[in-house]
């Protein structure tokens, strides 16, 4: 299986150094058009923007790029959607997408007519642009989980980095025995659904699901009450810092930067973090990753989050719109932000620049990690409801973790019971 | 004729502004709480649906959790707010520097953003590197490590706790000014007939200052019921369900939930509370003159 991935990686990297490069319409129809752009704070989105010469001298169209952190960011589209009109192109995190539906445009023709190569997405990432079938926003930005460890206290404690979670039990209670670290980094508290991250990986690695074929919630079966009583577990155990029944990912991420905590399972993006001397006590080289672990006998899981570029409906420059849209999912463009050194930008969504033999020299491998879950995820199917089904499972979840509810069956099947009386 | 109607004429722009940011969001949403609008499916609000949203809301276990929640809050931080700016206002009442320092100092709370308390009570009760739990955990081993926040009703506890600490400077300096109009010959004359300080304080200041403490009552009530920022940065709602509150719970039927007609009909829920507590304060005080007047 490994050397048939990396065969399909080095074909990858191939296609990706010969990866076409984005082109203009030819005649420069929009010329003198202006496209806004409403896009969550991130430095990824930021280099784009300061590529954005390239872009507006092939097409005369010019680009005006407006940013809003990311806890405002719902409010901000959803008051586009409901008053409409001052952005062309909106940026929208995956599980948002189907109850903002009404903000975009199906973008599949115009899409294929300028040539956008939609096989080079993973298809966890294509799927949250897609609504009842119709595509209607790109994958710019995505990410999956990697398990994040502390080299030195690992090699002290002689244990080598987890690849199942039971692995990770045995490595961090020899962790604690070893040094004053807690064991491992996890998120139990309410935030955006921050605590079914992990949960859903132990989830789908007992064989469980959220729902099935029929919609129905299934999170309850026995599948789900192993998948909860093992991820409470680590509560028990006390390999988790203390207080974790409130961390939310940040909290997790905070211990692991400050020496606190040996391992954490969290999104990619975080590594920056990990070892930037002004935010964390950790050197690099303290700092190692692996792919998420993966219940004992089931195949590697990961949890996907996409932002997706979308034009809106409102849009008085939707032709502008899309053609900017195709230049922004360019690979090239991708690979340039992910390769410069002045930068240290590691979100990468194509295929082409995951496998990218150059990519991975750079970033120690971490995308070609990526690559091999993404290779086996499928991602989520986000319906109207999510927000809401969300909150009830965190809310499950949490009582959980903090005693204020012992029964995982009964909390479980309370859960299932208030998703199904959604109205 | 024109000097009449010039007033009229001056209050027409604040009438306008009035009109546009509150009596038309008030009207448009008691509106929507009788329509259906999911706002996943439709920009505009659909068809009306009578009392539907109201009785979905009583038999909605979430909604009564919210309702039970926001009442413990309400009723402990109202108690303990005004019975501790009303202790630090009779402390503080006297003349002299340091006096004058303390006020100052205490209008700090006051002055900070709830959210931004909230986010710093959430770091000072982190059992790994809050000050405040390391505190307690240094002078009393037996707290060294407690989980503050992940207890449901330690949880609550600190949330009332923040904002007791906002409120309580603002209430203090209220009951300042009532204390300062109370006649100090009563309380002379007391002291010359041998009257202990609690008994004047229980005797004399506190009769006085009925008026005064059933405003900061009210009004805390009121601020109380609306209680979100903290919620939102220091507990999320949780554990579990344990402080959400109505105020939060709205905001996630509206702008989580894309319930918007569901979520009208709960705001107007919160505010028929609050407008049944104005009216019985503005009784109360009514009440109040005419038995000082007779």
């Amino acid at each position: 299986m490994k050397l048939f991935t990396s065969a399909i990686a080095i074909a990858a990297s191939l296609y990706g150094a010969q990866a076409f490069a984005w082109e203009a319409t030819e005649g420069r129809p929009y010329e003198g058009q202006t496209v806004t752009v409403l896009a969550v704070t991130s430095s990824q989105f930021a280099a784009h923007e300061a590529r954005l010469a390239e872009f507006e001298d092939a097409t005369g169209i010019d680009v005006v790029y407006d940013y809003v952190p990311f806890p405002n960011m719902k409010e901000a589209l959803t008051t586009e959607m409901v008053a409409g009109g001052d952005y062309d192109v909106v940026s929208v995190m995956d599980q948002w997408v189907s109850s903002l539906q009404m903000l975009m445009q199906p973008i599949g023709p115009e899409m294929e007519a300028l040539g956008v190569d939609l096989s080079d997405f993973p298809a966890a990432h294509m799927r949250h642009g897609m609504v009842d079938g119709e595509l209607i926003g790109l994958p710019v930005r995505g990410h999956v989980q990697l398990l994040f460890y502390r080299t030195d206290l690992l090699e002290a404690a002689g244990v080598t980095p987890p690849q199942t979670w039971e692995e990770m039990v045995t490595a961090a209670n020899a962790i604690q025995d070893s040094s004053d670290a807690s064991g491992v980094a996890l998120p139990y508290g309410k935030l955006n659904g921050q605590n079914l991250m992990v949960w859903m990986n132990l989830l789908w690695g007992n064989g469980g699901d959220l729902f099935d074929a029929d919609g129905n919630a299934v999170f309850n079966s026995e599948a789900g009450v192993a998948a909860t009583e093992t991820y409470i577990s680590y509560l028990a155990e006390e390999i988790v810092p203390a207080g974790s029944a409130v961390f939310v990912e940040q909290d997790a991420v905070t211990s692991f930067k400050q020496g606190n905590s040996a391992m954490l399972p969290v999104w990619w993006w975080v590594r920056s973090q990990l070892s930037d001397p002004e935010q964390s006590t950790l050197t690099a080289e303290q700092v190692g990753f692996t792919a998420l672990p993966a219940v004992s006998g089931s195949d590697r899981t990961t949890f996907t989050n996409t932002w997706v570029f979308g034009v809106t409906q409102e849009s008085d420059s939707k032709d502008a719109a899309t053609e900017f849209l195709s230049w922004l999912t360019d690979p090239a463009l991708e690979r340039d932000v992910l390769l410069d050194p002045e930068l240290t930008e590691v979100v990468a969504v194509h295929m082409s620049n995951l496998t990218d033999a150059e990519v991975n020299e750079r970033w120690g491998g971490m995308h070609q990690a990526a690559a091999d879950a993404l290779a086996t995820a499928d991602g989520i199917e986000f319906g109207d409801n999510w927000p809401r089904i969300v909150l009830i499972l965190e809310t499950a979840i949490s009582s959980l973790a903090s005693g204020e509810e012992t029964d995982v069956q009964a909390a479980l099947d309370k859960a299932a019971e208030d998703v199904a009386a959604i109205r | 004729m024109q000097d009449r109607l010039l007033p009229y004429w001056l209050l027409i722009p604040a009438f306008i502004i009035v009109l546009a940011t509150t009596i038309y969001p008030l009207a448009y949403s008691f509106i929507t709480s009788f329509r259906v609008w999911d706002l996943t499916k439709s920009r505009r609000p659909e068809g009306f649906v009578g009392f539907d949203n109201y009785i979905y809301a009583a038999s909605e276990s979430a909604f009564l959790n919210s309702l039970w929640v926001t009442f413990i809050f309400v009723i402990t931080s109202v108690a303990l707010t005004v019975v501790l700016a009303m202790a630090l206002a009779l402390l503080l009442r006297r003349k002299g520097p340091m006096h004058t320092f303390t006020r100052i100092i205490l209008i700090l709370p006051f002055a900070m953003s709830p959210a931004l308390i909230g986010v710093s009570y959430r770091f000072m009760f982190n059992p790994e590197f809050g000050v405040i739990a390391n505190g307690l955990g240094a002078v009393f081993p037996s707290l060294q490590g407690v989980p503050w926040l992940a207890d449901p009703q330690l949880a609550m506890g600190i949330l009332v706790l923040t904002d007791v600490w906002h409120w309580t400077p603002y209430m203090t300096f209220m009951c300042l000014g009532g204390l300062a109009s109370i006649p100090k010959e009563t309380e002379e004359a007391a002291r010359i007939d041998g009257a202990s300080n609690l008994r004047i304080i229980f005797g004399i200041i506190l009769p006085q200052m009925r008026g005064v403490i059933l405003v900061m009552a009210v009004l805390k009530t009121i601020f109380a019921l609306k209680m979100f920022d903290q919620v939102v940065t220091l507990t999320g709602g949780g554990p579990g369900t344990s402080t959400e509150t109505l105020a939060y719970f709205i905001f996630n039927v509206g702008f989580r939930w894309f319930d918007m007609g569901y979520a009208s009909a709960l705001a107007w829920i919160l505010t028929l509370i609050m407008m049944f507590i104005s009216i019985w304060y503005v009784r109360m005080l009514l009440s109040d003159r005419k038995m000082a007047t007779a």
